[in-house]
């Protein structure tokens, strides 16, 4: 035998579910199934965390816009076209020399989607939800992040209906980048607080 | 209710769904209130973890009044808004010993939820 695995196994429970909801909302007439191909693609291909990545770095280049963000985050975060679902109420923390800031749903995986798209599996696992609030120096360390204990970690736990963005600080050396270069060092984990900005290359 | 179709969809997703209420209701707590989470165990849908639950922590923002969503679980609409408030737990409240060094968990909570410590 070339391989071991069935080509014609059973799809998994999940998928089978999942089915099974679009076949009942579509029977009901609540749904045309190509309104659920429109909504991967958005997510796919449209709303991502570089949405996200191009609001950090105008807060960077842009110090009114930072207090903006800071002030009232989807507000600014909308000056630049994003908005919508999981991101009508957002708040924005920063991170500075004395704080660390991170974010987790305890309760399932609520995240900002217009700004960073939907969560990765890694942030809808039970172990990085329950682990996040009562060691966020051990999950941070299994990140490749470590911070010494002066740093005040704050773990901002976007159980109800406030989504959070973190704005990592601006690395050193970037003094001379354009708006759109330091974008590029705004990875999607530095937004959620589980990474820190990259450093510029070279 | 209306059929979900393709051009409904840019709408939708870049309009959102907010559960805030722009309705005035009065806030039984401020900034710097120290309160504590109730001891609550409903069977039901509930926002309060039961990490939170008998913990004692300060309110560090007013968020203003949103729908309670253990209440607009089983009604199926936006109800019974109240203020809703960021309370930060420092992690020995939390965790005692096994805290980690320096380390705090903020969380949103709503006024039906908590009472003065």
């Amino acid at each position: 035998m070339a391989h071991d695995h069935a080509h014609n196994a059973p799809p998994s429970e999940t998928a089978m579910r999942v089915k099974a909801l679009e076949t009942l909302l579509t029977e009901k007439g609540l749904l045309d199934p190509a309104a659920i191909d429109a909504l991967v693609e958005t997510y796919e291909t449209k709303i991502g965390p570089r949405n996200g990545a191009k609001v950090v770095a105008r807060a960077w280049t842009d110090p009114d816009y930072k207090a903006r963000l800071l002030e009232d985050g989807s507000a600014a975060i909308a000056e630049l076209g994003f908005s919508g679902v999981q991101g009508e109420d957002m708040i924005v923390v920063e991170n500075t020399d004395e704080v660390h800031n991170m974010v987790v749903c305890t309760l399932c995986s609520c995240y900002p989607w217009p700004t960073l798209g939907l969560p990765p599996i890694w942030f809808k696992s039970a172990p990085y939800r329950a682990r996040s609030v009562i060691d966020p120096r051990g999950v941070l360390a299994e990140f490749g992040v470590e911070l010494s204990d002066d740093v005040e970690i704050r773990v901002w736990d976007s159980n109800a209906e406030l989504r959070y963005l973190v704005l990592p600080q601006r690395p050193a050396g970037t003094d001379e980048l354009s708006e759109d270069e330091l974008a590029a060092l705004v990875t999607r984990d530095s937004m959620i607080g589980t990474a820190l900005a990259e450093a510029p290359a070279g | 209710m209306p059929t979900l179709t393709p051009d409904m969809v840019p709408g939708l997703v870049a309009g959102g769904a907010s559960c805030r209420m722009d309705v005035d209701v009065a806030p039984k707590f401020k900034v710097g209130d120290a309160v504590t989470a109730r001891d609550i165990n409903p069977l039901s849908h509930t926002r309060l973890p039961r990490y939170i639950r008998g913990r004692t922590g300060r309110i560090a923002r007013d968020h203003g009044v949103f729908a309670f969503p253990d209440t607009s679980a089983a009604s199926g609409t936006h109800s019974d808004p109240q203020h809703v408030y960021s309370v930060r737990f420092e992690g020995s409240e939390l965790w005692g010993d096994h805290a980690n060094a320096n380390a705090c968990v903020y969380i949103d909570l709503f006024d039906n939820y908590l009472e003065l410590a």
